[in-house]
């Protein structure tokens, strides 16, 4: 009877890890591809994300929007309040999903030309870009706290099916789980047919392997950047909507999130796109066996000693392109 | 020699007016602050800026301090000073054995390690509930940290680092900053001089995470998340990489433009996350570049110039 239970559980959490391994995957993958075009970590990524799961909030909910304006007290001017609340458009998940997905896109192309666009043409020292982009999340995460307020938004019921499958062994599964894998792999299908198939694919990849020689060879470097940060804001946006729909929405979200698919895409090795995809997996898999077995306190301390121990043992990552000291 | 001599009665004779200013409780609460700021961006900038290992994890060694300094002081009623100080080398010795594995990476690995480590750290500390009481937080410190107490920590650690960044120590770990390959090859022990850079930066994080704890009475694991090593090494970085006065200069400046929008505390953290970017596009070498104040000084020390530009 004990094993049985057991064995429940863990067919259970399986199916778990892999439906949130792939909604991280979503995410690492778009935080890699970035990476493997500028190399470095784009902290702002989560930042899409939240743009991405508010916009859909709020096509499909509305918003009441407070913005209490003062400034220091000592100027003549003390301020003012706005307080409406933004008509409902009825619109229903398909549209508001491609709002969401293009306005997270926009966001990140927009992102990319003011914040680090004058950057690296300065300078080639990732450093300065990383911390732009911890600056840029800030930023996001404030302007919906000023705007839209901190509290925690749940997605209007019955936005997505929560029809509850029981298979053999009493194991049970959420439709929207279903639903978040299903379009998880039509994303990254749709994302891997683009980078193979398409001319701006083909520049894309050999972008990843040199940057300036591409530029060299006649590749608007430009045009492709803002392609790369328009695509990963979009995958962010459906990765945004169904973490949203899985627990629910708050400024901070991106944050933790990015997190996540930092280490994920760490594990499975910078840069790399497979990579991405195995390392989330992974940890989606280790997130929910150790809710399951252990204790749901230790599942972000689990990740964070996967990171470590992955760091130490395989510093490229499973699938990265082995790094050596220059001499 | 004279010349360092004369930068230690400067440096001093900052600390004492810095003690002996009448002020009032506000602007008192205001210089403690920015002691304690800058005693962890001192220790962040060795790491960083004169060694070229770029952390984002170093809130943690803050928070080890605070909860040292915490427990001490208050479940066994230790004297607040050997609490201080026990508090840098708790994170001493923690960074010790972190950094035993950790150093080999180079670059950006280390960083994402320092992620991880940082983030376990608090997260041991959030969890551990028996010890440090969770994540509700440490309440009940005793609020040790006075003005002296603060600005003499200060005068003496500020004193103390910028001695270390001019003596054998400071140039062996420029030079491995530079060139790691050379350095090696001129015979400097490189990964040991590493190592050193991150026991000092920890052991001031520390003490500047135990002061913390005095002054606000109340320590919680989430003061000490990713979001405040990135702000030490943001500061490092607006300051002047490279630059130790540099750093002061960036501490004081964000730390009083934090003040100054406290007022509308709404919007403080959008203004900070906008000021973060607006350097970086404007001038990301930081304030001061690579130089220390002094060498701004016309006449005053003309070697020292043409020397730190390298």
């Amino acid at each position: 009877m004990g094993i049985e239970v057991q064995f429940s559980t863990l067919f259970q959490q399986i199916i778990n890890g892999l439906s949130l391994g792939s909604v991280y995957a979503l995410i690492a993958v778009g935080y890699s591809l970035v990476y493997s075009i500028l190399s470095f970590s784009n902290f702002a990524h989560g930042g899409f994300l939240v743009v991405g799961g508010y916009i859909c909030y709020g096509l499909l909910a509305g918003f009441s929007v407070n913005i209490l304006f003062t400034v220091p007290s000592f100027w003549w001017f003390s301020g003012f309040s706005v307080d409406f609340l933004l008509p409902v458009p009825s619109v229903n998940i398909w549209l508001a999903g491609a709002g969401a997905l293009a306005g997270a896109g926009l966001i990140a192309i927009l992102t990319e030309r003011f914040a680090y666009k004058p950057i690296r043409e300065r300078t080639s020292i990732t450093l300065y870009l990383l911390i732009a982009s911890m600056g840029i999340s800030i930023v996001i995460e404030n302007i919906f706290v000023i705007i839209v307020g901190g509290r925690f938004r749940a997605l209007p019921p019955n936005t997505f099916p929560s029809k509850l499958f029981t298979l053999i062994g009493g194991v049970t599964v959420n439709a929207s789980d279903i639903l978040s894998l299903v379009f998880a792999v039509f994303f990254l299908g749709g994302l891997q047919l683009f980078l193979n198939r398409t001319r701006w694919g083909l520049a894309i990849r050999a972008a990843a392997c040199d940057l300036r020689t591409a530029g060299l060879m006649g590749v608007n470097v430009s045009q492709l950047i803002a392609i790369v940060f328009f695509v990963a804001g979009l995958l962010a946006a459906v990765g945004g909507i169904f973490l949203s729909a899985r627990y629910t929405l708050y400024p901070q979200l991106g944050g933790t999130i990015t997190t996540k698919a930092f280490v994920a895409a760490v594990i499975g090795g910078l840069g790399s796109l497979p990579g991405a995809v195995v390392g989330s997996l992974a940890l989606g898999l280790a997130e929910m066996l150790t809710a399951g077995f252990i204790s749901s306190q230790m599942r972000d301390l689990v990740v964070f000693s996967m990171l470590v121990i992955m760091l130490l043992v395989k510093p490229a990552g499973f699938f990265g392109r082995q790094i050596s000291d220059k001499i | 020699m004279k010349k360092s001599l004369a930068g230690n009665a400067a440096f001093i004779a900052i600390g004492v007016s810095l003690g002996l200013i009448p002020l009032s409780g506000y602007e008192e609460g205001i210089i403690v602050l920015l002691c304690i700021n800058c005693i962890a961006a001192m220790g962040v900038s060795l790491l960083t800026g004169f060694t070229g290992i770029f952390t984002l994890g170093h809130a943690a060694y803050m928070a080890l301090g605070a909860y040292t300094a915490a427990i001490m002081t208050v479940r066994y009623g230790i004297h607040w000073f050997p609490a201080i100080v026990a508090g840098g080398f708790v994170a001493a010795a923690i960074a010790w054995l972190i950094g035993m594995p950790t150093l080999r990476l180079t670059g950006d690995y280390y960083a994402i390690a320092s992620i991880g480590l940082g983030e376990a750290i608090r997260l041991i500390l959030e969890n551990w509930q028996s010890f440090t009481r969770g994540a509700r937080g440490f309440p009940g410190i005793d609020s040790y940290t006075t003005r002296w107490v603060a600005v003499l920590f200060f005068t003496a650690l500020g004193t103390g680092m910028f001695n270390l960044i001019n003596s054998r120590l400071g140039r062996e770990l420029k030079a491995s900053r530079d060139d790691r390959i050379a350095a090696s090859l001129m015979g400097f022990n490189t990964p040991s001089s590493r190592m050193k850079a991150l026991l000092i930066s920890a052991f001031y994080c520390g003490i500047s995470g135990a002061l913390l704890g005095g002054y606000m009475n109340f320590i919680q694991p989430s003061m000490f998340d990713m979001m405040k090593s990135t702000e030490l090494t943001a500061v490092v970085v607006f300051g002047g990489l490279g630059s130790m006065s540099g750093t002061l200069l960036g501490s004081a400046i964000i730390t009083s433009a934090m003040e100054y929008f406290r007022d509308i505390s709404q919007y403080r953290m959008l203004i900070y996350g906008l000021m973060l970017v607006t350097i970086m596009v404007v001038r990301p070498e930081g304030v001061l570049g690579n130089r220390e104040i002094w060498s701004f000084l016309p006449g005053l020390t003309p070697d020292r110039k043409g020397r730190d530009q390298e």
